[in-house]
This record gives C-alpha cells, sequence and structure tokens, in this order.
C-alpha cells in the first residue's frame, strides 16, 4: 500500500505539487497525465524515494519497485544482460541464479539471447528500452513506475509494448503508476487516471473515458 | 592499412630519433653523447650484471610502491571530495600546495625529514602522484551522468557494486588518462630523487655513471628507464585500460 497524504513535492527546493494526496493499493494501476512540468515525474521520484518528501505524510509498504524512465538509461559499460543481473544481484540474489533469472526474462519482452552479451550502445531505441522493461520486470515488482517509457518510439513499437506489459503486469499482479500522455496507453494499462491540473489542483477521473473526452 | 598506422608508423617514428640521435653522437663526439649502438652493448652488459638488475629491482619497487599508495590516496581522496564539497574544500589547499612547489624543493625536504633511502624515494612519489589521481578522480566524479545516479539509487545498489560496477566504469577514462600520466611520472619521480639523495637504485646508478663519465652507461641506464615505462604501461596498465573501456570498443547502433 502506497500513501501520500498532503504532500508537498520540491524538486530542487522548488514546490510543483502542494497538498497532494495519493493512495495506492496492491495491485492497482494507475494513470497519472497532466500538462508538462506539472510535476508528474516528480510523483514518481517521491515514490521511488529519488525525491525527499519534506512537507505531508507518506507510507509505502511496497518492498521491490521497479522504474522505467523516459530513457532507456541502461549502464553504457554493462552489457545487456549484466544491466538486468546487477539490480538483482543488488537484491541479495548470486550471480549464478541472477542470469538464469535475466535470461530467463529476454524473451518475455522479445529481446533475441544473442543480444545478452552486447553493450547499450549497439542496440536501437526501441530495443534498448525492452531490456530497461527487461530490468524491471526481472525483479518481480510489487510496484512498477513508468514514465512515459515509449514517448520516443514509432506507434506500432508502441502498441507493441504497451500490450507486452498489459500481460506481464497481470501475470505478476504488480501495481502500477504510469505517466504518459497517450489516452490509448492509458486506457490499455491502467484502471484510473489522476489528473494533475496544476500545483494545487489533482482530480480523479473515472472512467477513463472521460480524459479521452477532456484532452488537455 | 591497420598494419601501416599501427607499426609502420611508429617504427619509422623510432627510427628517425635513433637516426637524430646518432647524428648528434657523432656530432659532439661519445664522451658527450654515445651512439645508440654503444649504448645498446653497454644496456646488454648491464642486463647480465647482477648488481645494475639487483638496483633495477629496487627502483621498480620503489615505483610500484608509490604508484600504489600514490594512485590509492589520490583516488580515494577524489572520491571522497567528489561527492562531498566539505571534503573538496578542505583538501583543496593541500592539492594546491602540492602541484604548486617544485619537486626538487620536494625532494631536498624529504631528504631532511627521511635522510637517504626507501622512505624518501616514496614520500616524494606518492606526494606528487596522488593530486593528479585526486583532480582526475574528483572532476570525474562530479560529471557522471545524474540520470545514470538514479538507477543506482532506484535499484538499491550495494555499496561494493556501486564503486566497481558504477563509479569505477563511468569514470574509467579520465581514471586510465591519470594513471597513465602518473606511472611515466612516477619512474621519472624515483628516479630524479635517487640522483638527488639515494645510495641505491637506476637513479643512483646514473649519477654515479655520470661523475665517472660513462657516457655509455650514461645512456644505457636511459634506455632502461625508458624500457621500464613502457614495459609498466604494457603489463599494467593497458590490460586495465583494456578491461575498463572493453564497452567503448563495440560499434555504436546506427540507424537504417
Amino acid at each position: 500500500m502506497l500513501r501520500l497524504d498532503q504532500v508537498t513535492l520540491a524538486p530542487g527546493g522548488n514546490p510543483v505539487l502542494v497538498d497532494f494526496n495519493f493512495v495506492l493499493k496492491p495491485g492497482e494501476r494507475v494513470g497519472l497525465i497532466g500538462p508538462s512540468g506539472v510535476g508528474k515525474t516528480s510523483v514518481l521520484q517521491a515514490i521511488a524515494g529519488l525525491l525527499p518528501i519534506r512537507v505531508g505524510k507518506h507510507e509505502n509498504s511496497f518492498q521491490r519497485i521497479g522504474y522505467v524512465f523516459q530513457e532507456p538509461r541502461l549502464l553504457p559499460w554493462l552489457s545487456v544482460i549484466d544491466n538486468i543481473v546487477l539490480p538483482l544481484q543488488a537484491r541479495g540474489l548470486s550471480r549464478k541464479l541472477a542470469r538464469a533469472q535475466a535470461e530467463a526474462w529476454l524473451p518475455h519482452l522479445n529481446l533475441p539471447m544473442q543480444r545478452a552479451g552486447t553493450y547499450p550502445a549497439s542496440l536501437s531505441g526501441g530495443m534498448a528500452q525492452r531490456v530497461s522493461l527487461a530490468r524491471a520486470f526481472a525483479l518481480q515488482p510489487d510496484l512498477l513506475l513508468l514514465d512515459e517509457p515509449f514517448s520516443a518510439l514509432d506507434p506500432a513499437l508502441r502498441q507493441e509494448l504497451t500490450e507486452l506489459c498489459d500481460r506481464l503486469l497481470q501475470n505478476l499482479n504488480c501495481a502500477l503508476v504510469y505517466v504518459s500522455h497517450h489516452p490509448d496507453e492509458l486506457q490499455a494499462l491502467t484502471q484510473r487516471c489522476l489528473l494533475l491540473e496544476n500545483k494545487t489542483s489533482h482530480r480523479l477521473v473515472e472512467p477513463i473515458g472521460d480524459v479521452l473526452l477532456d484532452p488537455m | 592499412m591497420k598494419t601501416t598506422k599501427y607499426i609502420l608508423f611508429p617504427s619509422s617514428g623510432i627510427l628517425l630519433l635513433l637516426l637524430g640521435w646518432h647524428l648528434a653522437a657523432e656530432q659532439l663526439g661519445e664522451l658527450i653523447i654515445a651512439t645508440p649502438e654503444q649504448a645498446y652493448r653497454a644496456l646488454l652488459q648491464l642486463l647480465s650484471d647482477a648488481q645494475a638488475r639487483q638496483q633495477i629491482w629496487i627502483s621498480l619497487q620503489r615505483v610500484l610502491v608509490g604508484i600504489l599508495l600514490g594512485a590509492g590516496c589520490g583516488f580515494a581522496l577524489g572520491l571522497a571530495a567528489g561527492f562531498n564539497a566539505t571534503v573538496r574544500l578542505l583538501v583543496s589547499p593541500l592539492r594546491w600546495l602540492l602541484m604548486s612547489i617544485p619537486p626538487v624543493i620536494l625532494v631536498v625536504l624529504a631528504m631532511l625529514w627521511f635522510g637517504l633511502g626507501n622512505e624518501m624515494v616514496i614520500f616524494i612519489t606518492v606526494v606528487l602522484l596522488a593530486p593528479g589521481i585526486y583532480v582526475n578522480t574528483e572532476k570525474a566524479i562530479r560529471a557522471i551522468d545524474p540520470r545514470l545516479q538514479e538507477v543506482v539509487r532506484v535499484y538499491q545498489f550495494s555499496l561494493w557494486q556501486r564503486l566497481n560496477r558504477f563509479y569505477i566504469p563511468a569514470i574509467a577514462a579520465p581514471l586510465c588518462a591519470a594513471l597513465l600520466i602518473a606511472l611515466c611520472n612516477a619512474v621519472r619521480i624515483v628516479v630524479l630523487a635517487e640522483v638527488l639523495g639515494s645510495e641505491q637504485g637506476i637513479g643512483y646508478a646514473i649519477a654515479t655513471a655520470r661523475s665517472n663519465f660513462d657516457s655509455h652507461q650514461l645512456y644505457a641506464w636511459v634506455l632502461l628507464v625508458l624500457l621500464l615505462v613502457a614495459l609498466l604501461e604494457w603489463l599494467l596498465l593497458q590490460p586495465l585500460q583494456h578491461r575498463l573501456t572493453r564497452w567503448q570498443q563495440e560499434p555504436a547502433y546506427a540507424a537504417t
């Protein structure tokens, strides 16, 4: 369970969200939408512990958090497989077990095994983002944070990865907070959306069709 | 094409240097400059002499200990200063002092403090090498992409993973460059300190050859120092550099 109560989020000391409330139950999938700069990424960063919450109450009982950023953010000096292995080792898995687990996730993301030993610089944008997804999913997270992960990809690939994520999330029964500007992706992956209009105005939009009918 | 680039050009460069050396020796006479041939013969003699080998071994040990301690101190302080502004501010006067003081003055002071011998030579080597490694480490740590550091935090890498799998590879290029400079400097500093104030080592042997007007041996020792630097670079640095920057050798993705 994740609960943010009357929270102020201020990256770099500059408040972007004030009196922000947010609740996420295990297995629940919520979308975050709103104009650029309104603080959607700050919410994800706060949940992941990257942005300290100094004002308001917060509790987070999710144990394993996977985070897929807008850009793949793979460590360029590690091979594809090691990018997936390292977070697993950080969770206490032995190198052998972590590697086996990472290798098992490659086909789930349609990543050919032959690419396991290559370095990220040799991957296309779509392939790199698949590796980034594999890194997050291999942890078997109970909470997944997706920050516009498909925004730089072409529509066909975006749709393919959205469907792939949906299937994997269902299998893992994993909670999701998903930031996107694309209503079709939000509709496919989330059950409800939180519309962040400005610093203080945030409202739940249910059903998701409202968002589609009320573009910002 | 590759053969031309990596073998023919450096070989031609060496031949040109040897030619220049030979011409200078012929002009100035062998008392001032021994010819390459004379130096080479004297070098073979040195290598077959147990006492000379002992001097080389003493200098080599000093170089290795000096690099290990100097690079270690510089790297540890550089890491600390890269992460922490207070450490950076505290260390900056010492860094400035060590980078500004002429090595000869440091040798004279160290001779006063430690006398002649190992401690003095190693102290000078450490003190003169550490600032270069420190500066490169500190600047490189501060230049790491903060977005990648977020990955490290999100996935909760352990302290060892952060150091070994993140920070060291992230700063590998400037670190290797600093180590290369440190390696060459270490040999030069050790020889300088030995020339000025030691009773053993290559520098001491060079000083002896100079006082005996034995230019053949003097130039043989110079050749030996050059070989030592090349050997250390080839045996120590290049494998390390290859290991740390292997990922940069792979061709980047090209969209079609």
